[in-house]
Protein backbone atom coordinates (compact mmCIF):
# COMPACT_ATOMS: atom_id res chain seq x y z
CA UNK A 1 0.00 0.00 0.00
CA UNK A 2 1.36 3.43 -0.89
CA UNK A 3 1.88 6.40 1.40
CA UNK A 4 -1.38 7.56 2.96
CA UNK A 5 -2.53 10.71 4.69
CA UNK A 6 -1.75 10.82 8.39
CA UNK A 7 1.46 8.79 8.08
CA UNK A 8 4.41 10.31 9.89
CA UNK A 9 6.90 11.73 7.34
CA UNK A 10 9.78 10.05 9.15
CA UNK A 11 8.24 6.61 9.40
CA UNK A 12 8.82 4.24 6.52
CA UNK A 13 6.53 1.40 7.59
CA UNK A 14 3.39 1.62 9.75
CA UNK A 15 1.56 -1.41 11.08
CA UNK A 16 -2.00 -0.58 12.16
CA UNK A 17 -4.10 -3.13 14.03
CA UNK A 18 -2.49 -5.93 12.07
CA UNK A 19 -3.30 -9.58 12.75
CA UNK A 20 -0.77 -12.09 11.46
CA UNK A 21 -0.89 -15.83 10.99
CA UNK A 22 -1.42 -18.64 8.51
CA UNK A 23 -4.51 -20.11 6.84
CA UNK A 24 -6.79 -17.57 8.55
CA UNK A 25 -5.60 -18.54 12.04
CA UNK A 26 -4.04 -15.55 13.83
CA UNK A 27 -0.85 -15.95 15.85
CA UNK A 28 -0.71 -12.32 17.01
CA UNK A 29 -3.56 -9.77 16.92
CA UNK A 30 -3.71 -5.96 16.96
CA UNK A 31 -0.07 -5.26 16.18
CA UNK A 32 0.50 -1.51 15.94
CA UNK A 33 3.91 0.11 15.63
CA UNK A 34 6.01 2.21 13.25
CA UNK A 35 9.44 1.71 11.80
CA UNK A 36 11.16 5.06 11.45
CA UNK A 37 14.05 5.88 9.14
CA UNK A 38 17.36 5.19 10.89
CA UNK A 39 15.81 2.89 13.47
CA UNK A 40 17.82 0.00 14.87
CA UNK A 41 15.24 -2.48 16.11
CA UNK A 42 15.46 -5.84 17.80
CA UNK A 43 12.49 -8.19 17.67
CA UNK A 44 12.48 -10.49 20.68
CA UNK A 45 10.39 -13.50 21.53
CA UNK A 46 10.48 -17.18 22.31
CA UNK A 47 10.59 -19.89 19.66
CA UNK A 48 7.22 -20.16 17.91
CA UNK A 49 6.01 -16.80 19.23
CA UNK A 50 5.51 -15.40 15.70
CA UNK A 51 8.69 -13.36 15.18
CA UNK A 52 9.41 -14.75 11.72
CA UNK A 53 5.73 -14.52 10.74
CA UNK A 54 5.72 -10.83 11.70
CA UNK A 55 8.92 -10.36 9.71
CA UNK A 56 7.46 -12.04 6.66
CA UNK A 57 4.32 -9.93 6.93
CA UNK A 58 6.42 -6.77 6.91
CA UNK A 59 8.35 -8.15 3.90
CA UNK A 60 5.04 -8.81 2.05
CA UNK A 61 5.83 -12.53 1.92
CA UNK A 62 2.67 -13.32 3.95
CA UNK A 63 -0.42 -11.09 3.70
CA UNK A 64 -1.82 -9.76 6.98
CA UNK A 65 -5.04 -11.43 8.12
CA UNK A 66 -6.43 -8.09 9.26
CA UNK A 67 -5.35 -4.46 9.40
CA UNK A 68 -2.89 -2.58 7.21
CA UNK A 69 0.83 -2.49 6.68
CA UNK A 70 1.53 0.93 5.15
CA UNK A 71 4.76 1.62 3.27
CA UNK A 72 5.96 5.19 2.80
CA UNK A 73 7.00 5.41 -0.82
CA UNK A 74 9.03 8.63 -0.70
CA UNK A 75 11.65 7.28 -1.12
CA UNK A 76 10.38 3.77 -1.94
CA UNK A 77 11.07 1.09 0.63
CA UNK A 78 13.75 -1.31 -0.62
CA UNK A 79 14.22 -4.36 1.56
CA UNK A 80 17.40 -6.26 2.15
CA UNK A 81 16.43 -9.61 3.59
CA UNK A 82 18.72 -11.94 5.52
CA UNK A 83 17.00 -15.28 6.16
CA UNK A 84 18.09 -17.88 8.68
CA UNK A 85 21.03 -19.55 6.95
CA UNK A 86 19.76 -22.99 8.04
CA UNK A 87 16.64 -22.44 5.96
CA UNK A 88 18.68 -22.50 2.73
CA UNK A 89 19.36 -25.88 1.13
CA UNK A 90 23.08 -26.61 0.81
CA UNK A 91 22.57 -28.90 -2.18
CA UNK A 92 22.75 -25.84 -4.45
CA UNK A 93 26.33 -25.46 -5.72
CA UNK A 94 26.40 -21.70 -5.27
CA UNK A 95 29.66 -19.94 -4.51
CA UNK A 96 29.65 -17.00 -2.10
CA UNK A 97 29.79 -14.68 -5.14
CA UNK A 98 26.81 -16.47 -6.78
CA UNK A 99 24.81 -15.91 -3.60
CA UNK A 100 25.64 -12.21 -3.41
CA UNK A 101 24.87 -11.71 -7.10
CA UNK A 102 21.31 -12.87 -6.34
CA UNK A 103 20.81 -9.58 -4.55
CA UNK A 104 21.26 -7.82 -7.90
CA UNK A 105 18.82 -10.04 -9.85
CA UNK A 106 16.12 -7.38 -9.61
CA UNK A 107 18.32 -5.06 -11.71
CA UNK A 108 19.30 -7.56 -14.45
CA UNK A 109 17.15 -8.04 -17.55
CA UNK A 110 16.35 -11.57 -18.73
CA UNK A 111 18.43 -13.01 -21.59
CA UNK A 112 21.47 -10.96 -20.59
CA UNK A 113 24.76 -11.91 -19.02
CA UNK A 114 25.56 -10.48 -15.59
CA UNK A 115 26.68 -6.86 -16.18
CA UNK A 116 30.15 -5.86 -14.98
CA UNK A 117 28.72 -3.22 -12.62
CA UNK A 118 26.74 -5.93 -10.81
CA UNK A 119 29.86 -8.01 -10.34
CA UNK A 120 31.70 -4.94 -9.01
CA UNK A 121 28.80 -4.24 -6.63
CA UNK A 122 28.72 -7.87 -5.43
CA UNK A 123 32.48 -7.84 -4.83
CA UNK A 124 32.17 -4.52 -2.97
CA UNK A 125 29.46 -5.99 -0.73
CA UNK A 126 31.62 -9.05 -0.06
CA UNK A 127 34.47 -6.70 0.85
CA UNK A 128 32.19 -4.74 3.21
CA UNK A 129 31.43 -7.91 5.15
CA UNK A 130 35.04 -9.15 5.04
CA UNK A 131 34.35 -12.12 2.76
CA UNK A 132 35.97 -11.06 -0.52
CA UNK A 133 38.74 -13.65 -0.27
CA UNK A 134 36.17 -16.43 0.15
CA UNK A 135 34.08 -15.41 -2.85
CA UNK A 136 34.92 -18.56 -4.81
CA UNK A 137 34.18 -20.92 -1.92
CA UNK A 138 30.97 -22.89 -2.02
CA UNK A 139 28.29 -21.56 0.33
CA UNK A 140 27.93 -25.06 1.80
CA UNK A 141 31.64 -25.04 2.79
CA UNK A 142 31.42 -21.85 4.87
CA UNK A 143 31.07 -21.72 8.66
CA UNK A 144 27.85 -20.46 10.25
CA UNK A 145 29.27 -16.96 10.84
CA UNK A 146 30.68 -16.76 7.29
CA UNK A 147 27.31 -17.79 5.83
CA UNK A 148 25.61 -15.01 7.77
CA UNK A 149 28.10 -12.48 6.45
CA UNK A 150 27.57 -13.67 2.86
CA UNK A 151 23.80 -13.41 3.32
CA UNK A 152 24.21 -9.88 4.70
CA UNK A 153 26.32 -9.06 1.62
CA UNK A 154 23.53 -10.44 -0.60
CA UNK A 155 21.01 -8.22 1.17
CA UNK A 156 23.33 -5.20 0.69
CA UNK A 157 23.67 -5.97 -3.02
CA UNK A 158 19.96 -5.18 -3.40
CA UNK A 159 20.85 -1.58 -2.40
CA UNK A 160 18.32 -1.59 0.44
CA UNK A 161 17.24 1.18 2.79
CA UNK A 162 15.83 -1.32 5.30
CA UNK A 163 17.78 -4.39 6.36
CA UNK A 164 15.72 -7.19 7.91
CA UNK A 165 17.66 -10.05 9.49
CA UNK A 166 16.11 -13.25 10.78
CA UNK A 167 18.21 -14.53 13.71
CA UNK A 168 21.60 -13.50 12.30
CA UNK A 169 23.44 -14.52 15.48
CA UNK A 170 21.74 -17.83 16.20
CA UNK A 171 23.80 -21.00 16.06
CA UNK A 172 27.21 -19.36 15.70
CA UNK A 173 30.14 -19.10 18.13
CA UNK A 174 30.86 -16.15 20.43
CA UNK A 175 33.59 -14.65 18.21
CA UNK A 176 31.36 -14.84 15.15
CA UNK A 177 28.49 -13.21 17.09
CA UNK A 178 30.76 -10.31 18.07
CA UNK A 179 31.91 -9.94 14.45
CA UNK A 180 28.36 -9.98 13.06
CA UNK A 181 27.11 -7.45 15.64
CA UNK A 182 30.01 -5.12 14.82
CA UNK A 183 29.31 -5.55 11.11
CA UNK A 184 25.62 -4.67 11.53
CA UNK A 185 26.57 -1.62 13.65
CA UNK A 186 28.96 -0.49 10.93
CA UNK A 187 26.33 -0.92 8.20
CA UNK A 188 23.74 0.91 10.30
CA UNK A 189 26.07 3.87 10.66
CA UNK A 190 28.00 3.84 7.37
CA UNK A 191 25.02 3.20 5.05
CA UNK A 192 22.43 4.94 7.30
CA UNK A 193 20.44 1.73 7.07
CA UNK A 194 17.28 1.12 9.01
CA UNK A 195 17.99 -2.19 10.69
CA UNK A 196 15.61 -4.73 12.19
CA UNK A 197 16.73 -8.09 13.47
CA UNK A 198 15.17 -11.04 15.17
CA UNK A 199 16.85 -12.72 18.08
CA UNK A 200 15.82 -14.75 21.07
CA UNK A 201 19.06 -14.00 22.88
CA UNK A 202 18.16 -10.90 24.88
CA UNK A 203 21.62 -10.78 26.51
CA UNK A 204 23.21 -10.04 23.12
CA UNK A 205 21.35 -6.80 22.41
CA UNK A 206 23.90 -4.13 21.50
CA UNK A 207 23.82 -0.64 23.01
CA UNK A 208 23.10 1.15 19.71
CA UNK A 209 19.66 -0.49 19.38
CA UNK A 210 17.02 2.22 19.85
CA UNK A 211 13.85 0.13 19.89
CA UNK A 212 12.92 -3.33 21.11
CA UNK A 213 9.76 -5.11 20.05
CA UNK A 214 8.91 -8.00 22.28
CA UNK A 215 6.33 -10.69 21.61
CA UNK A 216 4.90 -11.99 24.90
CA UNK A 217 1.78 -14.12 25.26
CA UNK A 218 0.64 -13.34 21.69
CA UNK A 219 0.98 -9.60 22.28
CA UNK A 220 3.48 -7.12 20.93
CA UNK A 221 5.18 -4.71 23.35
CA UNK A 222 7.26 -1.87 21.88
CA UNK A 223 9.92 -0.21 24.03
CA UNK A 224 12.11 2.71 23.04
CA UNK A 225 15.58 2.09 24.36
CA UNK A 226 16.90 5.64 24.09
CA UNK B 1 35.30 -43.98 -38.85
CA UNK B 2 33.25 -44.25 -42.04
CA UNK B 3 30.16 -44.84 -39.94
CA UNK B 4 30.86 -41.70 -37.96
CA UNK B 5 30.95 -39.64 -41.17
CA UNK B 6 27.83 -41.43 -42.35
CA UNK B 7 25.98 -40.48 -39.15
CA UNK B 8 26.82 -36.79 -39.39
CA UNK B 9 26.04 -36.68 -43.11
CA UNK B 10 22.87 -34.59 -43.89
CA UNK B 11 21.49 -37.47 -45.97
CA UNK B 12 21.82 -40.07 -43.21
CA UNK B 13 18.66 -42.20 -43.13
CA UNK B 14 18.28 -42.09 -39.33
CA UNK B 15 19.24 -38.42 -38.99
CA UNK B 16 15.99 -37.55 -37.16
CA UNK B 17 16.76 -40.06 -34.42
CA UNK B 18 20.35 -38.88 -34.20
CA UNK B 19 19.52 -35.15 -33.93
CA UNK B 20 16.53 -35.77 -31.64
CA UNK B 21 18.89 -37.61 -29.29
CA UNK B 22 21.33 -34.69 -29.31
CA UNK B 23 18.54 -32.18 -28.61
CA UNK B 24 17.25 -34.33 -25.75
CA UNK B 25 20.81 -34.67 -24.43
CA UNK B 26 21.13 -30.88 -24.48
CA UNK B 27 17.77 -29.84 -23.01
CA UNK B 28 16.76 -32.60 -20.57
CA UNK B 29 19.74 -32.01 -18.22
CA UNK B 30 18.74 -28.32 -17.99
CA UNK B 31 15.38 -29.47 -16.64
CA UNK B 32 17.03 -32.23 -14.62
CA UNK B 33 19.12 -29.75 -12.63
CA UNK B 34 15.88 -28.50 -11.06
CA UNK B 35 14.89 -32.07 -10.18
CA UNK B 36 18.24 -32.52 -8.43
CA UNK B 37 18.40 -29.11 -6.73
CA UNK B 38 14.75 -29.07 -5.63
CA UNK B 39 15.17 -32.65 -4.36
CA UNK B 40 12.48 -33.98 -6.70
CA UNK B 41 14.47 -36.94 -8.05
CA UNK B 42 11.65 -39.38 -7.40
CA UNK B 43 9.31 -37.19 -9.40
CA UNK B 44 11.75 -37.57 -12.28
CA UNK B 45 11.11 -41.32 -12.14
CA UNK B 46 7.34 -41.15 -11.73
CA UNK B 47 6.46 -38.50 -14.32
CA UNK B 48 7.90 -40.29 -17.41
CA UNK B 49 5.90 -43.34 -16.31
CA UNK B 50 2.75 -41.21 -16.06
CA UNK B 51 3.48 -39.80 -19.51
CA UNK B 52 3.82 -43.36 -20.80
CA UNK B 53 0.43 -44.23 -19.27
CA UNK B 54 -1.06 -41.25 -21.14
CA UNK B 55 0.40 -42.54 -24.41
CA UNK B 56 -0.88 -46.09 -23.97
CA UNK B 57 -4.30 -44.75 -22.94
CA UNK B 58 -4.43 -42.69 -26.14
CA UNK B 59 -3.50 -45.78 -28.21
CA UNK B 60 -6.33 -47.64 -26.52
CA UNK B 61 -8.83 -44.88 -27.33
CA UNK B 62 -7.61 -44.88 -30.92
CA UNK B 63 -8.17 -48.63 -31.22
CA UNK B 64 -11.65 -48.24 -29.78
CA UNK B 65 -12.40 -45.79 -32.58
CA UNK B 66 -12.25 -42.51 -30.65
CA UNK B 67 -10.40 -40.24 -33.06
CA UNK B 68 -10.16 -36.65 -31.90
CA UNK B 69 -7.85 -35.62 -34.71
CA UNK B 70 -7.75 -36.07 -38.52
CA UNK B 71 -6.89 -39.64 -39.35
CA UNK B 72 -3.48 -38.88 -40.86
CA UNK B 73 -0.98 -39.59 -38.06
CA UNK B 74 -3.96 -39.36 -35.72
CA UNK B 75 -2.72 -41.98 -33.27
CA UNK B 76 0.55 -40.04 -32.82
CA UNK B 77 -1.25 -36.75 -32.21
CA UNK B 78 -3.59 -38.47 -29.77
CA UNK B 79 -0.68 -40.16 -28.02
CA UNK B 80 1.11 -36.84 -27.60
CA UNK B 81 -2.07 -35.22 -26.29
CA UNK B 82 -2.55 -38.11 -23.85
CA UNK B 83 1.05 -37.80 -22.73
CA UNK B 84 0.77 -34.04 -22.13
CA UNK B 85 -2.60 -34.24 -20.32
CA UNK B 86 -1.56 -37.10 -18.03
CA UNK B 87 1.83 -35.53 -17.22
CA UNK B 88 0.56 -32.01 -16.54
CA UNK B 89 -2.34 -33.34 -14.47
CA UNK B 90 0.05 -35.46 -12.38
CA UNK B 91 2.67 -32.74 -11.95
CA UNK B 92 0.18 -30.09 -10.82
CA UNK B 93 -1.68 -32.54 -8.55
CA UNK B 94 1.60 -33.58 -6.91
CA UNK B 95 2.67 -29.93 -6.59
CA UNK B 96 -0.65 -28.92 -4.99
CA UNK B 97 -0.53 -31.83 -2.53
CA UNK B 98 3.08 -30.93 -1.73
CA UNK B 99 2.09 -27.32 -1.07
CA UNK B 100 -0.77 -28.38 1.18
CA UNK B 101 1.59 -30.77 2.99
CA UNK B 102 -0.79 -33.73 2.74
CA UNK B 103 1.00 -36.99 3.58
CA UNK B 104 4.59 -37.87 2.72
CA UNK B 105 6.15 -36.90 -0.61
CA UNK B 106 7.73 -40.35 -1.09
CA UNK B 107 4.37 -42.06 -0.56
CA UNK B 108 2.62 -39.86 -3.11
CA UNK B 109 5.31 -40.30 -5.75
CA UNK B 110 5.68 -44.04 -5.10
CA UNK B 111 1.92 -44.44 -5.48
CA UNK B 112 1.93 -42.39 -8.70
CA UNK B 113 4.74 -44.52 -10.14
CA UNK B 114 3.07 -47.81 -9.25
CA UNK B 115 -0.36 -46.80 -10.56
CA UNK B 116 1.06 -45.29 -13.76
CA UNK B 117 3.18 -48.40 -14.42
CA UNK B 118 0.26 -50.74 -13.85
CA UNK B 119 -2.09 -48.58 -15.94
CA UNK B 120 0.39 -48.56 -18.85
CA UNK B 121 0.55 -52.36 -18.89
CA UNK B 122 -3.23 -52.71 -18.61
CA UNK B 123 -3.90 -50.21 -21.41
CA UNK B 124 -1.44 -52.09 -23.63
CA UNK B 125 -2.84 -55.51 -22.79
CA UNK B 126 -6.35 -54.35 -23.78
CA UNK B 127 -5.01 -52.99 -27.02
CA UNK B 128 -2.99 -55.24 -29.34
CA UNK B 129 -2.72 -52.40 -31.88
CA UNK B 130 -0.61 -50.19 -29.63
CA UNK B 131 1.38 -53.07 -28.16
CA UNK B 132 4.41 -52.92 -30.43
CA UNK B 133 4.60 -49.11 -30.28
CA UNK B 134 4.40 -49.09 -26.48
CA UNK B 135 6.95 -51.87 -26.06
CA UNK B 136 9.29 -50.02 -28.42
CA UNK B 137 8.89 -46.88 -26.30
CA UNK B 138 9.53 -48.79 -23.07
CA UNK B 139 12.72 -50.30 -24.53
CA UNK B 140 13.93 -46.92 -25.72
CA UNK B 141 14.45 -47.91 -29.34
CA UNK B 142 15.09 -44.55 -30.93
CA UNK B 143 15.11 -45.76 -34.51
CA UNK B 144 12.50 -44.00 -36.57
CA UNK B 145 11.22 -40.58 -35.69
CA UNK B 146 8.88 -39.12 -38.36
CA UNK B 147 9.75 -35.67 -39.73
CA UNK B 148 6.69 -34.01 -38.19
CA UNK B 149 7.66 -35.37 -34.81
CA UNK B 150 11.27 -34.43 -35.11
CA UNK B 151 10.54 -30.83 -36.12
CA UNK B 152 7.87 -30.34 -33.46
CA UNK B 153 10.21 -31.77 -30.79
CA UNK B 154 13.01 -29.53 -32.06
CA UNK B 155 10.75 -26.45 -31.97
CA UNK B 156 9.35 -27.17 -28.51
CA UNK B 157 12.71 -28.11 -26.98
CA UNK B 158 14.34 -25.09 -28.65
CA UNK B 159 11.80 -22.69 -27.16
CA UNK B 160 12.14 -24.35 -23.75
CA UNK B 161 15.93 -24.20 -23.87
CA UNK B 162 15.84 -20.49 -24.72
CA UNK B 163 13.32 -19.92 -21.93
CA UNK B 164 15.32 -21.85 -19.34
CA UNK B 165 18.55 -20.04 -20.15
CA UNK B 166 16.93 -16.60 -20.56
CA UNK B 167 15.04 -16.79 -17.26
CA UNK B 168 17.64 -18.94 -15.51
CA UNK B 169 18.11 -16.42 -12.68
CA UNK B 170 14.41 -16.31 -11.82
CA UNK B 171 14.02 -20.09 -11.85
CA UNK B 172 17.09 -20.47 -9.62
CA UNK B 173 16.02 -17.74 -7.21
CA UNK B 174 12.49 -19.10 -6.67
CA UNK B 175 13.92 -22.60 -6.22
CA UNK B 176 16.69 -21.62 -3.79
CA UNK B 177 15.09 -18.87 -1.72
CA UNK B 178 11.38 -18.43 -2.23
CA UNK B 179 11.09 -15.74 0.48
CA UNK B 180 13.88 -13.64 -0.99
CA UNK B 181 12.19 -13.87 -4.41
CA UNK B 182 8.89 -12.60 -2.94
CA UNK B 183 10.71 -9.83 -1.07
CA UNK B 184 12.27 -8.80 -4.39
CA UNK B 185 8.82 -8.57 -5.96
CA UNK B 186 9.02 -11.71 -8.11
CA UNK B 187 5.74 -13.43 -8.93
CA UNK B 188 6.78 -16.74 -7.41
CA UNK B 189 3.56 -18.65 -8.16
CA UNK B 190 3.74 -17.70 -11.84
CA UNK B 191 7.39 -18.76 -12.11
CA UNK B 192 6.68 -22.05 -10.31
CA UNK B 193 3.75 -22.82 -12.63
CA UNK B 194 5.95 -21.98 -15.62
CA UNK B 195 8.70 -24.30 -14.39
CA UNK B 196 6.26 -27.17 -13.84
CA UNK B 197 4.75 -26.56 -17.30
CA UNK B 198 8.23 -26.76 -18.83
CA UNK B 199 8.96 -29.97 -16.93
CA UNK B 200 5.64 -31.47 -18.06
CA UNK B 201 6.13 -30.56 -21.72
CA UNK B 202 9.75 -31.73 -21.84
CA UNK B 203 8.78 -35.08 -20.37
CA UNK B 204 5.69 -35.49 -22.60
CA UNK B 205 7.51 -34.80 -25.86
CA UNK B 206 10.61 -36.67 -24.75
CA UNK B 207 8.75 -39.81 -23.76
CA UNK B 208 6.90 -39.77 -27.09
CA UNK B 209 10.22 -39.54 -28.92
CA UNK B 210 12.48 -41.88 -26.94
CA UNK B 211 10.50 -43.51 -24.12
CA UNK B 212 10.32 -43.12 -20.34
CA UNK B 213 13.58 -44.86 -19.43
CA UNK B 214 15.74 -42.71 -21.70
CA UNK B 215 14.06 -39.49 -20.57
CA UNK B 216 14.49 -40.44 -16.94
CA UNK B 217 18.17 -41.13 -17.57
CA UNK B 218 18.82 -37.88 -19.43
CA UNK B 219 16.91 -35.84 -16.84
CA UNK B 220 18.80 -37.09 -13.84
CA UNK B 221 22.16 -38.72 -14.59
CA UNK B 222 23.92 -35.76 -16.29
CA UNK B 223 22.81 -33.38 -13.52
CA UNK B 224 23.82 -35.77 -10.72
CA UNK B 225 27.22 -36.34 -12.34
CA UNK B 226 27.84 -32.65 -13.02
CA UNK B 227 26.88 -31.77 -9.45
CA UNK B 228 29.63 -34.07 -8.24
CA UNK B 229 32.46 -32.73 -10.41
CA UNK B 230 31.77 -28.99 -10.67
CA UNK B 231 31.94 -25.97 -8.39
CA UNK B 232 29.54 -23.09 -8.89
CA UNK B 233 26.13 -22.98 -10.54
CA UNK B 234 27.32 -21.91 -14.01
CA UNK B 235 29.76 -24.82 -14.56
CA UNK B 236 27.14 -27.16 -13.10
CA UNK B 237 24.57 -26.17 -15.73
CA UNK B 238 27.04 -26.21 -18.64
CA UNK B 239 28.65 -29.54 -17.75
CA UNK B 240 25.21 -31.18 -17.30
CA UNK B 241 24.34 -30.50 -20.92
CA UNK B 242 27.85 -31.34 -22.16
CA UNK B 243 27.52 -34.78 -20.53
CA UNK B 244 24.04 -35.21 -22.02
CA UNK B 245 25.10 -34.32 -25.57
CA UNK B 246 28.28 -36.42 -25.32
CA UNK B 247 26.31 -39.49 -24.18
CA UNK B 248 23.67 -38.99 -26.90
CA UNK B 249 26.31 -38.65 -29.64
CA UNK B 250 28.56 -41.49 -28.50
CA UNK B 251 25.56 -43.69 -27.64
CA UNK B 252 24.11 -43.30 -31.11
CA UNK B 253 27.45 -44.11 -32.74
CA UNK B 254 27.96 -47.26 -30.64
CA UNK B 255 24.38 -48.31 -31.23
CA UNK B 256 24.70 -47.85 -35.02
CA UNK B 257 28.14 -49.42 -35.20
CA UNK B 258 27.24 -52.55 -33.22
CA UNK B 259 23.51 -52.73 -34.00
CA UNK B 260 22.34 -52.25 -30.41
CA UNK B 261 19.27 -50.37 -29.06
CA UNK B 262 20.19 -46.70 -28.69
CA UNK B 263 18.29 -45.81 -25.49
CA UNK B 264 19.85 -48.43 -23.21
CA UNK B 265 23.31 -47.68 -24.68
CA UNK B 266 22.83 -43.96 -23.89
CA UNK B 267 21.84 -44.76 -20.31
CA UNK B 268 24.70 -47.24 -19.89
CA UNK B 269 27.11 -44.55 -21.10
CA UNK B 270 25.66 -42.02 -18.66
CA UNK B 271 26.12 -44.62 -15.92
CA UNK B 272 29.76 -45.18 -16.91
CA UNK B 273 30.41 -41.41 -16.93
CA UNK B 274 28.83 -41.22 -13.46
CA UNK B 275 31.04 -44.00 -12.06
CA UNK B 276 34.19 -42.55 -13.64
CA UNK B 277 33.30 -39.20 -12.05
CA UNK B 278 32.86 -40.94 -8.69
CA UNK B 279 36.33 -42.49 -9.06
CA UNK B 280 37.87 -39.15 -10.02
CA UNK B 281 36.19 -37.55 -7.02
CA UNK B 282 37.64 -40.23 -4.71
CA UNK B 283 41.12 -40.29 -6.24
CA UNK B 284 41.68 -36.52 -6.50
CA UNK B 285 42.14 -35.01 -3.02
CA UNK B 286 39.44 -32.52 -2.08
CA UNK B 287 41.83 -29.59 -1.65
CA UNK B 288 42.99 -29.92 -5.27
CA UNK B 289 39.51 -29.12 -6.50
CA UNK B 290 39.42 -25.87 -4.48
Amino acid sequence: MDKILGMDEKSCIDLKNVSIGYYGIPIIKDVTFSITRGDAIVLLGQNGSGKTTLFKTILRIIPPLQGNVVYNNTPPVRFGYVPQSQSLDEIYPFTALDIVLMGTFGQIKPFSITPKKNRILANQCLMDVGMLESRKKLFSELSGGQKQRVLIARALAASPNILLMDEPITGIDADAIKMIIELIAMLHKKHSLTVMMITHESFNIPSWINKTIQIRNNEVVVENAR
Amino acid sequence: MDQLFEIISPNFLLRNSFYAGLVIGLVCPQVGIFFVLRRMLLMGIALPQVSNAGITFAFLLHTLGWHFFPHVESEKAMALTGSIIFTLFAIFLLAILERKGKGFTENRIGLTYAIAGAASILFVSWNPYGHSEAISLLKGEIVTIPDVYFWSTLAIYGVIFIFLTGFHRNFMLISFDNDMAVAMGKKVIVWNILLFLIIGIVISFGVMAVGPMVIFGFLLLPAITAKMITRGIFPFCIISSVIGVFAAFTGFYISYRFDLPTGPIDIALLGIIFFISCLIKIVIPKNRTH
